[in-house]
Formats: C-alpha cells, sequence, structure tokens
C-alpha cells in the first residue's frame, strides 16, 4: 500500500472513473431489457418533437391558423388531414408534444417532491408524525382522486382567474399540474416510506447521528441517496400516469385552447363531432401520440424497476 | 375477534367520510360562486338585504363549529343545497335522475370486464410463456397506456359510423315506439359500444392480477400434493389453483366498484351517454359547483364504502387476516 496516498485531484478523477464504470454497468443491465430500449427510443422522438417542433412540422403560426379546408381527409398538403378549422394536424400534435410533455413533467415533479418528501419524512421520525402521515395518505389513496382534481382544478382557475401567468405558464396549465401534484402522491409516499423504515435502521445512519448529524441532514445525506433508486424508477411511472390524466382533465373541457396539448386537441374533435363525421384522422392523430408515450414511459419504468431495484423483483 | 376486527374497520371508513366531509365544506368556503360573493357582486343591494341574505343562510355565524355543523346535518339529510345550473332544482334530486343509465352501463361493463379478464388472466397464468399469455399480457399494457375515451371515440368512428352496425349516440333512440321487446333491444343496441368501451379498460387490470394470482398459487405446497395424487393439470387448476386465486380479485373487484364511477365520466361523454359522467362534464362547463361538490360526494361515499364491503367479504373468505 505505499505510495498510494492519493491527491485531491487524482481522489476526483477516481471518484469519476467509478461513477463511469457504475453508469456503464448500469446501461449494460438496462440494455438487457429491450422494451425498456424501446421506450427509450420512442422518448427520444417526442423529446426533439417537443425541443424542435419546426423540424417535424412547420412554424407554431401554422398550428393555430388554418391552411386549409375544414376536416380534409389526409393527402400529400396536409399529411394527417385538417380540423374542423383547416388547420393542420400534424401541426397540432407536433407542437401539442411541448405542452403535454411539459405538463406531465412539471406534475410528476410536484408528485415526487411531495411523495417522497412525506414518505422520508412519515419512515424517518416514526411515531406519531408517521401516524398522521400515514393516515392523510390513506385518505388520497382511497378517494376518487380524478374526480377530486375535476373539482378543484376550475376552482382554482376561477379563484385566481384565467388569465394570470405563473412563470409565464397560463394559469389554466398551472391549475391541472397542481391540482395531478396535490392528487397522485399518495401511493409514492408509500413506497418511499417503506424503504426509509428499513435504511434509517441501518448502521451508517447511527454513525451518522453519532456523530452529530441533525435529522434534516441524515434525511437528506444519508437516506436520500438511498431511496433515490426506487424513486427514479417511480418517477417515470407517474410521468406516464400523469400525462393520462392530464389527457382525460383537457378532455373534459378543462385544457387551455390557447396552449393545446393532446387532450385538449381531442377535446376539440368530440365537441365538433368528429367522430361522428368520420374523420379518423383528427381523433386518431393525437390519441396515437398520447398511446405511445405513455406506453413508452411505462415501458421504460418497468425496465428501471428490474435494473435499479432487483430485490423487490422477488416480491411481485 | 371478528367483531373487533369489524369494529376497527367501521370506525376507519366512518373517520374517513368524515375527512370528505370536512374536504367538501372548505371547498364550499373556497370556491368563487358562493351565495355570498354572487350577493356582493350585485351592487344594487342594500347593506340590510345583504345582512338578511346573510341570516337566511346561515352566514352570519361563524364558520366553525356553527356552520361545519349545519353543513353535516344538512348532508347527513341529503340535503346538498341547489344547483346553479338547474335553477331552482335541488342537487341531489338532479344526481339522482341521472344515477340509472350510469348503472346500467358500469354493470354491463363490469360484467363484460370481469369475465373475459379473470379467464384470460386465469388461462395466462396457467399457460406461463405461452403465445396467449405474451400476447395477453402485451395487450394488457398497451390498453394500460390508453385512454379509455379515446378507444371509445376510434370504437365509434369504425363500429357507429362506418359501418354503421350500432348507434353510436344516446340511450335510446328519441320517439321510438312499438313492443317493449323493440325497445329492450334499441337500448341493447346503444348499451354495447359504450359497455364494452368501458369493460375493455378494466379487461387488462383483472387479467395481470388474476394471471401473477394463478402463478402464485400454482407454487403452494397444496398444489404439489395434489400433483403427487396424480390429479390432472385442469382438475389442479379447476379444484385447487382457481378457487384460492379468485381471492385477491374479490377485494379488487369490491374496490373497483367504488372507483367505476369515475371510468364512466369520459366514456359517457363520448357516447352521450345521459348519465352522471355527461352531468359532471356539463357542470364542469357551467361552473356549478354544488353538483359538482354533490358528484364528489358520492363517490367519495361509494368508494369508502365498497372499501369497507370488500373488508368484511376478505375477512369472511379468508379468516388469516382478521387476526
Amino acid at each position: 500500500m505505499s505510495g498510494t496516498t492519493l491527491t485531491a485531484s487524482q481522489l476526483r478523477a477516481e471518484r469519476w472513473r467509478l461513477r463511469l464504470a457504475g453508469f456503464r454497468s448500469f446501461a449494460r443491465r438496462f440494455a438487457s431489457h429491450p422494451a425498456g430500449v424501446v421506450g427509450v427510443v420512442i422518448i427520444l422522438f417526442f423529446g426533439v418533437m417537443a425541443l424542435a417542433p419546426e423540424l417535424i412540422a412547420g412554424p407554431f403560426e401554422n398550428a393555430t391558423r388554418p391552411s386549409g379546408t375544414p376536416l380534409e381527409a389526409p393527402s400529400s398538403a396536409h399529411v394527417l388531414g385538417t380540423d374542423e378549422q383547416g388547420r393542420d394536424v400534424l401541426n397540432l400534435v407536433v407542437h401539442g408534444a411541448r405542452i403535454s410533455l411539459a405538463v406531465g413533467l412539471l406534475a410528476s415533479a410536484i408528485t415526487i417532491i411531495l411523495g417522497a418528501g412525506i414518505g422520508i419524512i412519515a419512515g424517518f421520525f416514526g411515531g406519531r408524525v408517521d401516524t398522521i402521515l400515514m393516515r392523510i395518505t390513506d385518505f388520497f389513496l382511497i378517494l376518487p382522486t380524478f374526480v377530486l382534481a375535476l373539482v378543484l382544478a376550475p376552482i382554482i382557475i376561477d379563484v385566481f382567474g384565467v388569465g394570470t401567468e405563473v412563470f409565464g405558464i397560463r394559469m389554466t396549465l398551472v391549475a391541472i399540474i397542481v391540482v395531478i401534484g396535490l392528487t397522485s402522491w399518495a401511493s409514492t409516499a408509500r413506497i418511499i416510506r417503506a424503504q426509509a423504515l428499513s435504511i434509517k435502521e441501518r448502521a451508517f445512519v447511527d454513525r451518522a447521528r453519532v456523530i452529530g448529524a441533525g435529522p434534516s441532514r441524515i434525511m437528506i445525506r444519508h437516506i436520500l441517496p438511498n431511496v433515490m433508486s426506487l424513486i427514479v424508477a417511480n418517477t417515470v411511472l407517474v410521468i406516464a400516469s400523469s400525462i393520462l390524466t392530464e389527457t382525460t382533465l383537457s378532455f373534459v373541457g378543462l385544457g387551455d385552447p390557447q396552449s393545446p396539448t393532446w387532450g385538449t386537441t381531442l377535446h376539440y374533435a368530440q365537441v365538433t363531432g368528429a367522430p361522428g363525421s368520420g374523420a379518423w384522422w383528427y381523433t386518431a392523430s393525437p390519441g396515437v401520440a398520447i398511446v405511445l408515450v405513455v406506453l413508452a414511459f411505462t415501458l421504460i419504468g418497468n425496465a428501471l424497476d428490474d435494473t435499479l431495484n432487483p430485490k423487490l423483483k422477488a416480491r411481485r | 375477534m371478528g367483531g373487533n376486527y369489524l369494529g376497527r374497520k367501521a370506525f376507519q371508513a366512518l373517520v374517513t367520510l368524515l375527512f370528505v366531509l370536512i374536504v367538501n365544506f372548505l371547498l364550499f368556503r373556497a370556491m368563487p360562486g358562493s351565495a355570498e360573493r354572487i350577493l356582493l357582486r350585485n351592487p344594487h343591494i342594500s347593506a340590510e338585504q345583504l345582512e338578511a341574505q346573510r341570516v337566511r343562510w346561515g352566514l352570519n355565524k361563524p364558520v366553525f363549529p356553527d356552520q361545519l355543523v349545519d353543513y353535516l346535518a344538512a348532508t347527513a339529510q341529503g340535503d346538498l343545497g341547489f344547483s346553479f345550473e338547474f335553477r331552482g332544482q335541488r342537487v341531489t334530486d338532479v344526481i339522482l335522475a341521472k344515477i340509472g343509465p350510469t348503472i346500467l352501463l358500469i354493470g354491463i361493463g363490469e360484467v363484460i370486464a370481469l369475465v373475459l379478464g379473470l379467464a384470460l388472466g386465469a388461462y395466462s397464468g396457467w399457460r406461463r410463456g405461452g403465445p396467449v399469455d405474451y400476447v395477453g399480457t402485451s395487450l394488457a399494457l398497451v390498453l394500460y397506456s390508453m385512454p379509455s375515451f379515446w378507444l371509445g371515440m376510434i370504437l365509434l368512428i369504425i363500429f357507429s359510423t362506418s359501418l354503421g352496425m350500432f348507434p353510436g349516440n344516446g340511450m335510446i333512440t328519441p320517439g321510438i315506439t312499438g313492443d317493449p321487446l323493440t325497445r329492450l333491444a334499441d337500448l341493447m343496441g346503444h348499451l354495447i359500444l359504450p359497455g364494452v368501451t368501458y369493460a375493455i379498460g378494466y379487461v387488462g387490470q383483472y387479467s395481470l392480477l388474476m394471471r401473477s394470482s394463478v402463478i402464485e398459487v400454482l407454487a403452494e405446497d397444496y398444489v404439489l400434493t395434489a400433483r403427487a395424487k396424480g390429479l390432472t393439470e385442469g382438475r389442479i387448476l379447476r379444484s385447487h389453483g382457481l378457487p384460492n386465486a379468485l381471492l385477491p380479485t374479490v377485494t379488487l373487484v369490491a374496490i373497483n366498484l367504488g372507483y367505476i364511477w369515475a371510468g364512466a365520466i369520459t366514456v359517457e361523454q363520448v357516447f352521450s351517454w345521459p348519465g352522471l359522467g355527461t352531468l359532471t362534464v356539463s357542470a364542469l362547463g357551467s361552473r356549478d359547483y354544488p353538483v359538482l361538490q354533490g358528484i364528489f360526494l358520492l363517490l367519495s361515499f361509494s368508494v369508502i364504502a365498497a372499501n369497507f364491503v370488500a373488508d368484511i367479504i376478505y375477512s369472511r373468505l379468508d379468516p388469516r387476516v382478521r387476526s
């Protein structure tokens, strides 16, 4: 062991090497799930669509301005036909990707922060804190949360006004994001709490406590990193269900006509009677996008769960 | 021991119900259309008139505990206030008028989903890794990713608009006359598309649960014993596998019975089915908060009741959970 004292820069290099090796081994194990890889490819495709919609379809104006006659069937000019105002459906779907994905991701962020936070706090403190938090969690698990979201969303929109914006996001979308976040964190909290309960009994938590670490430090520096793999896999599955919930809320008319998601487009297809007039291109296109994205996130989530939490596999 | 278990479950259900009522009460205070604020918007109203209205609606009393107690008492008597949209109609009446069609729709849908889902799941689990298992499990995953209302729209385009096989709109052909049999056939025709749409959404869920349940049960020692006795595989599945594998599905079905209302909301909208779902969407459009909250209360109550019933049934079927 002589001469192995590492300098600070060597230590850093070594850390990076280990991290890279860890990532490589993770990538190799993930790649052994073909379904997960398919999911990643689909999400990359829609990610490009969301970041640079102009590459695939025309500019955003084409999605808001009519460029053909109403309800035109697919042709070379309009690959996916037109909607009831003569707008290009391909344009609508491509430009809907950014808003649909953004709403889904932001709602999932709220869900995960609430769920993981409540789960870690309940698991770590135990006792009365745990009892109270888990009672609230059970309450949200048992409630028909979709219906609660339906009642809450218009209240939030009406209280704050349709025209207002938060961080440049229109109020209608903010309401949808907040409502999804507030009503869907409970199962995440349950999963994280169970894991936190077992981790806080490990020796390294005792050691941290002995050298004087406070509860918040232990939770952030010792428990959080150890439940991270569960959080990651859960997040991806939560994104899938958030996008589905957003679609449904927009479909019943809570969406924002100014920033149409796929669900909002389906709402207008329904309201203007597209299914009854046989305009399958108008109805099918946004739906196919939704199914592909949700399926892709579900496939990735399942593959991540198998890769990151192999011990839990036997349980299922 | 059994009475104790049921007592604890009943207490939990009551506490949850109280929570729901308090949430509903708070929502009523937060919502923008409360009676007081509507009155305040009218500039011609005098202070005396406003005060009289406040006394009439009990708004002059403190929010807690008086208003809360009044609210709980009124709700317990089935008084949920008045609808904004249907002026002068009680929320209870507005909702009750729409319950029948919804129960009919979800009843049929649930039966189709159960029969198909349990059969598919049992077979997939029994012949694990076989072609039916592979196709069924993949299909269940795709169906899980699909908003059921979208599936409904596609079915409507194919079977109603294009092929003209079934009507895609409403529950009864307007102005239909004739003998009861003709009218029943008309109703059934209208019921098929929404019923199947609704059912397909749940087939995946039931089949996945039944599949894993069958796989688990077939690994039990008593199945090995049965096999050692020389029973045929089919006999083992029927007499030893299925009865035990059905246990968890009983709970899921009971719990689902509480949730299925919510699933009907969008499907009803697609097929203009005149039930609670269509009422919910129209109440959303006109911001008819009393009706929306009434629906929320009804659905929450049915979920809590369904959970309680599931607990009772399960403890009867499987005495192990009571201890």
